[in-house]
């Protein structure tokens, strides 16, 4: 009887409780909330924000943030669209911006894991840095590409009038990373290694080597998402994505994904992905300021933060 | 025959962190079956002697090895999947994960797939409520959380390990710590079962009575030098505790009070 009861603890029932209200209030505040293509907008929005989102909750998982997701965001674009106006063959340089994120990924997961720096501040760093080499780069510009490539049309191109395809893509990464945090060794031990790096060292595994796994990872999955956005405007500002560093720690942290590691949900991840779109969409349609999206993300972050508190007491002293 | 090949000799083993000699040459040997109670006060250099054991400290000079192989320059991994299982304080166990994912974690199950592994949840499931029932852990489900867990049942699911994936050696750092007067029997029979089975254990403690039941011998380090190595016939837990405390034998001492 007790052990039913426990089935409906989902440890990421408060960002499903956040989502719903943001539904709620939205539906009531504007009449087209409702509609085919206002749930095409949003799934847009989550798809650039959850890519990103997903492999940040992998990595907070394993105990480490990454702050410079939003600089290789919009590095990924700007490259890309350097690339594509250089006439380089779309899925060449489509690997090319790939490799540069897997570089930084590196960088910040040697920082972290071999001079022991933490990834708050190792993070920090590189995110400044790019940030400031890119807009160097760039004297401020945006880039644009004003041909056509089959690339673009296979990331981000439009379906059924109101979709697109990053809608798909994005739960195709929801179900990877979903099936390697919980159904593989590598899921098993980045739980463990932020859980409690000690005992898992002890245990044999390999700690570093999981963390610098998730850092590339991570910044794969923000270049990645850079690209989905390049494909969407087939233009990219050297300032893209300069809140995404904290959108996608509150995207995870709403999901149930504990700030010291050990614990969280990818599906949790995603539908924090999915308020802070549903909140940035909602807003819009409501004709509301839009400073009034950052007051919102805080209030509902919060909110969502005590009940997920509430849950995981139960959670840790019963099953599941 | 067993007494012949000792299981772990440690040979002059030597270990500094910059000014601070945290070891200056320990040596020992451990046989098979033996449980050693590794003692000393805060500072002793029995944590760090552990920890070189274990692979997470290199010794700077000395050798350690394992069933005749050198294992001082191996990885934490590698040592432990020659057959050494460590215990560190409060237990080896992940507080947020769920017992069957701590039970198997660092050798976990997986189904091959072509390229892909995928753990292999139901059997690792499967095997370890059977021998989480065997040690005498009673759990609703093996997917319950080890946060739920007392300490006995946490150290009980180390000890688990030890006897399912037979190990010949366990290092169990201050396994009494924070155990009922109960939970510590039940541990110390478990530590009596695995030296039946040809385990050795060594047992760090500050608590003489708990080792003293169980040992067969006694290492007593203090600031990093070896005070020397006693065989229970010839020492009591007071004249233990009196060398701890004096940081010297006082064979003479001790003889007159008695």
């Amino acid at each position: 009887m007790q052990f039913k009861k426990e089935k409906f603890l989902f440890p990421s029932i408060g960002v499903i409780v956040a989502f719903l209200v943001v539904i709620a209030v939205f539906s009531v505040l504007s009449n087209r909330f409702f509609t085919l293509s206002t749930l095409g907008g949003i799934l847009t929005i989550t798809a650039e924000l959850g890519t990103v989102a997903l492999a940040v909750a992998l990595l907070m998982i394993s105990g480490e943030f990454d702050l410079s997701v939003g600089s290789v965001y919009a590095t990924a674009g700007i490259f890309l669209g350097m690339l594509l106006n250089h006439g380089v063959n779309a899925f060449i340089a489509f690997l090319a911006v790939l490799a540069l994120g897997l570089a930084i990924g590196l960088i910040n997961g040697l920082i972290t894991t071999k001079i022991r720096i933490p990834s708050f501040i190792t993070t920090l760093g590189t995110m400044m840095a790019i940030r400031g080499l890119l807009l160097l780069a760039t004297a401020g510009f945006p880039i644009a590409y004003r041909g056509h490539s089959f690339l673009l049309t296979l990331l981000n191109g439009k379906f059924a009038g109101e979709f697109r395809v990053s809608s798909i893509w994005v739960i195709v990464f929801l179900g990877l990373f979903a099936f390697l945090l919980n159904l593989t060794r590598h899921g098993n031990w980045t739980f463990a290694a932020g859980g409690n790096p000690l005992v898992a060292n002890a245990l044999g595994v390999q700690v570093d080597k999981v963390k610098i796994i998730n850092f590339l990872l991570t910044a794969s999955f923000a270049s990645l998402a850079g690209m989905l956005s390049f494909a969407r405007f087939k233009m990219a500002y050297p300032t893209l994505g300069e809140a995404m560093g904290l959108e996608t720690i509150a995207a995870a942290v709403l999901g149930g994904c504990y700030l010291s590691g050990g614990y969280g949900t990818i599906v949790g991840a995603f539908f924090g992905a999915l308020v802070i779109s549903s909140l940035r969409v909602g807003l819009v349609l409501a004709g509301a300021p839009s400073y009034w999206y950052k007051a919102f993300i805080g209030i509902i972050l919060i909110l969502g933060m005590i009940i997920n508190k509430e849950v995981m007491k139960r959670v840790l002293r019963a099953g599941r | 025959m067993n007494q012949e090949q000792a299981l772990l000799e440690i040979k002059n083993v030597r270990k500094s962190f910059g000014h601070v000699e945290a070891l200056k040459g320990v040596s020992f040997n451990i046989h098979p079956g033996e449980v050693v109670g590794l003692l000393g006060d805060n500072g002793a250099g029995k944590s760090t002697l552990i920890k070189s054991i274990m692979g997470v400290h290199h010794p700077d000079s000395g050798s350690i090895t394992f069933k005749g192989q050198e294992i001082s320059n191996l990885s934490p991994r590698e040592i432990r999947m020659l057959g050494i299982e460590a215990v560190p304080q409060g237990g080896a166990v992940v507080q947020f994960m769920n017992i069957t994912r701590n039970f198997f974690l660092g050798r976990e199950l997986q189904k091959s797939f072509g390229f892909l592994k995928v753990l292999d949840l139901a059997q690792m499931e499967k095997e370890a409520e059977k021998i989480i029932t065997e040690v005498g852990v009673r759990v609703r489900s093996p997917r319950g959380r080890v946060s739920a867990l007392s300490g006995g049942e946490r150290q009980a699911i180390s000890i688990g390990r030890v006897l399912h994936f037979q190990s010949s050696l366990i290092l169990l750092d201050e396994p009494t710590q924070n155990l009922s007067v109960k939970e510590t029997d039940k541990l110390l029979q478990s530590i009596s079962e695995m030296k039946q089975h040809g385990i050795g254990v060594i047992f760090v403690t500050h608590n003489v009575y708990h080792v003293y039941r169980v040992a067969d011998k006694f290492v007593i380090l203090s600031r990093g030098d070896m005070l020397g190595i006693y065989r229970k016939e010839d020492s009591s837990a007071e004249k233990i505790i009196d060398i701890i405390r004096t940081g010297q034998e006082q064979p003479e001492a001790a003889q007159a009070s008695t």
